[in-house]
């Protein structure tokens, strides 16, 4: 493979101005029990090359599927056909230089996902599973099992020549309980397919699912007859899933530089954050330190290069709540005048070209001490957990998320379960309000299984690390 | 991998050898894709997409589970190494007890879609996408506006096979179908922005200068832009908003295994007044205006399903595993999405909402002393599935109705309400019924859309600011 790409980068080189070849080799296996019974038994394999070219500034990109010569050099001949086509883009900059990418990468794990017994991944599942039926009133069970390989070698005519293998895994356990017109959902250890990281099969039993589950059960039916979430401004106190998530809607996106420059306008939408705000932008409170960081071990956003062969490394987006950073490709960074691409070219799988993407956007740890440390310091407020929806307008500016399950805060104590929980707000004004983050030691990486940008559309794995953080007069019971 | 004429199908020929190789019992389903989408942003390209490649589905039932396998290589070893896959996967959950799958069988011949191909689409030419974007950016330039969007075309082949054993009847099948969609939104120096789509099977229907022309004019309406705050309003949805609604209702209501498992927003109401009387909402596989469809993901003939009558829940739409589930002599209504059922259960993907009386978007305005117009919804999220509540942004076109007519621009807001509450405060539909596709093309290309009108509803309800 590597020999093939080369010589595809060599035919490529005399007929655009720059190109990249990326073959790809992707494996899932999914596995769930729904009711105790086994649900999704599915293992999907593909591999094929992906071709991108640059001509006269406009880009062309092909994909076929296999290894076959004729078939790459077809696509090559695609690509460059697609590009020339276009309305041509005299004003295009040159990429941001980067070094030729050389050598090979491969992700960690103790035990290799695809090589453990299907029937011992089962019994995990069937164990949780069954763990979330001890609860009477629940009406739908679910465990998840997730594995993911992805073999990249990747080519450019400025020489790059690299090889990525990539192994994540992990799954989660969910209950619903239905009563009459109320449904409510509990699960752990978050929604939307639970926890995944840059590991092997390791990481999946260390979620202990079976463990958890009589619990989420128990809080699912719980739920049912809880109070609901009261309308007005309070103090919230974000943990864990919902916090990523609140970094990942409000931060992440808005300082995709593809969308602050208005490339992203037709679908993903455009930004509030402007491209000149470096240094200037209040973004937060001072509390408020975020990183682009492809470097967190057992991050789904981690790796050695990103998908155009620039070195992932820690890239710092607000420091001390104003605005320090993009995520950046080696394009976007060039026509603001950055000396260097942030690295965040990612693509799903070979079909797809790599757009500008969010690597672990991580929430820096601060110092108010534990989760029970940050309730105790809290006279009056709510802490929302697990996210059940979400929504936040194509400027990344006005958001509303709904959470699974809210905890009163009164004096200091955790009080009454709340169902129905929702808040509201803008995103500047949001960070700004932020007062509390807490110590490295309650820091963990939270997984997003489904972030979807892109035409066509494009689904990645990314990972958030964040500590729990309260957030004062926050508009509580919107939906 | 050239965008030359249209081969020969060979979707079921590859599905035949993939169930052979799975043996008895089995199912195979291939999709193959030939894609092509040029995207634009300011006036000028960004990215172009061309795309050659295969999905072959096996599913192997075994004592009522279903192990399921993929590839997207079709030579006869791989094919073999994906049916031991999916042959293993069913042996490892059969270990674990009886499954409630009932197995694959042969669907009846009922109804067949039309028009589902057109050999000039499957060209995937360039050149004709690329003076499509030269005529949107032109358009846009003579409003001084910026033109964003995309322009795609797709050839799809799919077809399905069973494994030996099944008695009599047709046991492979396959279908080609093109599709076209291009959408333009303008954005003007003050920032307001508009939309226009057009989705069809053909790529001449795809008028590129029309649709910038609309969000052009749309981007810069005169009239300083206002504000409401939170609260209920009269609404005139355009049928890209009726669309989205339309969809998002689907996930809520009509899947069959959230309601055989208590969890559908029509679960005990079947039979109910759920929605105003003029709504009549039906998955028509067939419908002149949709992206026709012959059969599902399980080879199930697709026919009309009707869903909402005359405002009354009339059904909801199963896949094999969900209509097994639900019992009572449920049998599948041809809207798998996978093989063996999809984890989420299925969905209706050819929805069709009978338009009404109106003349036009403009008549249903008459009637509102003050309300919103809206053109489309975004990042819509359902918040409570079995309350059909939702949450999105208005997006692309948002104005004011002021004394029976759109006065202004007004800032986009967040709806947060129920969709069948909605339906139940629709006052008027429109006579013309709109083809609305997102053209949102996620892993393999499955291009479908909402058929629908313009409505009025009362009373609907906004949480916020948005944009």
């Amino acid at each position: 493979m590597r020999d093939l790409l080369t010589e595809l980068m060599d035919s490529a080189r005399a007929r655009a101005g720059y190109a990249d070849a990326r073959f790809v080799r992707s494996r899932v296996e999914r596995l769930s029990t729904r009711n105790g019974r086994l649900d999704e038994l599915d293992s999907h394999e593909s591999e094929g090359i992906g071709i991108r070219v640059r001509v006269r500034g406009a880009w062309g990109f092909a994909a076929v599927r296999g290894t076959e010569r004729a078939d790459a050099e077809a696509a090559l001949a695609r690509a460059l056909a697609v590009a020339e086509a276009q309305p041509a883009v005299p004003d295009a900059g040159p990429l941001a230089p980067e070094p030729p990418a050389r050598g090979e990468w491969s992700s960690g794990f103790e035990r290799d996902p695809f090589e453990v017994p299907l029937e011992e991944k089962l019994a995990v599942l069937v164990a949780a599973d069954a763990g979330l039926r001890t609860e009477p009133g629940v009406n739908l069970t679910r465990a998840r099992f997730s594995g993911f390989r992805t073999e990249t070698t990747f080519a450019s005519t400025e020489g790059a020549l690299c090889e990525q293998r990539v192994t994540e895994c992990g799954g989660g356990i969910s209950a619903v309980a239905v009563d009459r017109g109320e449904s409510q959902i509990r699960s752990y250890p978050a929604s939307h397919g639970g926890h995944v990281e840059q590991a092997g099969y390791e990481h999946f039993l260390k979620l202990e699912l079976p463990g958890h589950a009589p619990r989420v059960a128990a809080e699912a039916v719980a739920l049912l007859s809880a109070p609901a979430c009261p309308h007005g401004r309070t103090t919230l106190l974000l943990a864990g899933e919902q916090l990523g998530l609140q970094v990942h809607e409000s931060v992440g996106h808005a300082v995709e530089l593809d969308r602050v420059l208005g490339r992203e306008a037709s679908y993903a939408g455009t930004s509030f954050v402007p491209a000149d705000g470096i240094g200037s932008m209040q973004f937060g409170s001072e509390l408020v330190n975020v990183t682009a960081d492809a470097t967190s071990p057992g991050g789904l956003g981690s790796f050695r290069w990103d998908d155009e062969g620039v070195e992932g490394r820690p890239v710092p987006i607000l420091r001390d709540g104003v605005l320090r950073g993009f995520l950046s490709s080696r394009e976007t960074a060039s026509e603001i005048g950055l000396d260097r691409s942030g690295g965040c070219m990612r693509a799903d799988g070979f079909t797809r070209q790599p757009i500008v993407r969010m690597t672990n956007v991580n929430l820096e740890a601060g110092p108010a001490g534990s989760l029970d440390d940050l309730i105790a310091a809290t006279d009056d407020g709510l802490l929302i957990e697990t996210n059940r929806s979400w929504s936040i307008d194509n400027r990344r500016l006005h958001f509303q998320f709904e959470g699974e399950a809210a905890w009163e805060i009164k004096g200091g104590e955790r009080g009454r379960l709340l169902r129905n929980p929702s808040y509201a707000g803008v995103t500047p004004e949001f960070w700004g309000s932020c007062d509390a983050v807490c110590s490295p030691s309650e820091w963990r990486l939270i997984s997003l299984l489904d972030c979807g940008k892109g035409e066509p559309g494009q689904v990645m794995r990314v990972s958030h690390g964040s500590a729990p953080a309260r957030f004062r007069d926050v508009e509580v019971g919107v939906a | 991998m050239t965008g030359g004429p249209a081969r020969d199908i060979v979707a079921d020929e590859i599905a035949a050898r993939a169930a052979e190789r799975a043996g008895p019992d089995s199912f195979a389903l291939v999709t193959l894709e030939r894609s092509l989408m040029l995207r634009f942003a300011a006036g000028r390209p960004t990215q172009s997409t061309a795309i050659d490649d295969v999905t072959v589905e096996i599913a192997v039932p075994f004592h009522g589970h279903v192990g399921r396998a993929s590839t997207n290589a079709v030579d006869d070893a791989a094919l073999a190494e994906c049916a031991e896959r999916a042959k293993l996967a069913a042996r490892a959950a059969a270990a674990s007890g009886n499954g409630d799958f009932p197995g694959f069988g042969e669907p009846d011949d009922l109804v067949v879609a039309r028009d589902t191909f057109d050999p000039a689409t499957a060209e995937l030419d360039p050149a004709s996408g690329a003076a499509g974007l030269e005529e949107a950016f032109s358009v846009a330039a003579e409003h001084g506006v910026e033109a964003h969007g995309i322009w795609t075309v797709a050839e799809q082949e799919q077809g399905w096979a069973l494994g030996d054993d099944y008695p009599g009847g047709q046991d492979a099948e396959a279908e080609r179908r093109t599709d076209a969609f291009m959408k333009v939104i303008c954005i003007a120096p003050s920032g307001r922005s508009g939309y226009a789509a057009s989705s069809s099977v053909t790529a001449a229907d795809l008028d590129a200068g029309a649709l910038a022309e609309q969000a052009a004019r749309k981007a810069t309406a005169a009239g300083e832009p206002a504000e409401l705050p939170p609260g209920e309003y009269p609404v005139v949805f355009e049928a890209p908003a009726v669309g989205w609604l339309c969809d998002l209702l689907a996930g809520c209501a009509f899947n069959g295994l959230a309601h055989a498992e208590g969890r559908g927003a029509l679960d005990g109401k079947i039979g109910d007044a759920v929605a105003a009387p003029a709504i009549n909402l039906a998955d028509s596989p067939a419908h002149p205006r949709t992206l026709p469809r012959a059969f599902d993901a399980e080879g199930t003939r697709k026919w009309p399903l009707p869903l909402i009558q005359d405002g009354v829940a009339h059904g909801v739409a199963y896949d094999i595993r969900s209509a097994a589930l639900a019992g009572d002599g449920a049998v599948t209504t041809g809207h798998a999405l996978a093989p063996g059922g999809d984890a989420a259960g299925p969905h209706p993907t050819n929805l069709v909402l009978a338009g009404g009386g109106a003349a036009d978007e403009a008549e249903l305005c008459a009637p509102i002393e003050r309300g919103v117009y809206v053109t489309r919804l975004w990042y819509a999220n359902v918040v409570r599935p079995k309350e059909t509540l939702i949450t999105a942004v208005t997006r692309d076109g948002t104005f004011l109705i002021e004394d029976g007519r759109i006065t202004r621009p007004l800032r986009d807001l967040r709806l947060t309400d129920s969709v069948l509450s909605i339906l139940a405060r629709t006052t008027a539909l429109s006579r013309d019924q709109t083809l609305m596709s997102d053209g949102e093309f996620y892993g393999r290309r499955f291009a479908y859309g909402v058929v629908c009108p313009a409505l009025r509803a009362d009373a609907v309800r906004f949480t916020g600011a948005a944009g």
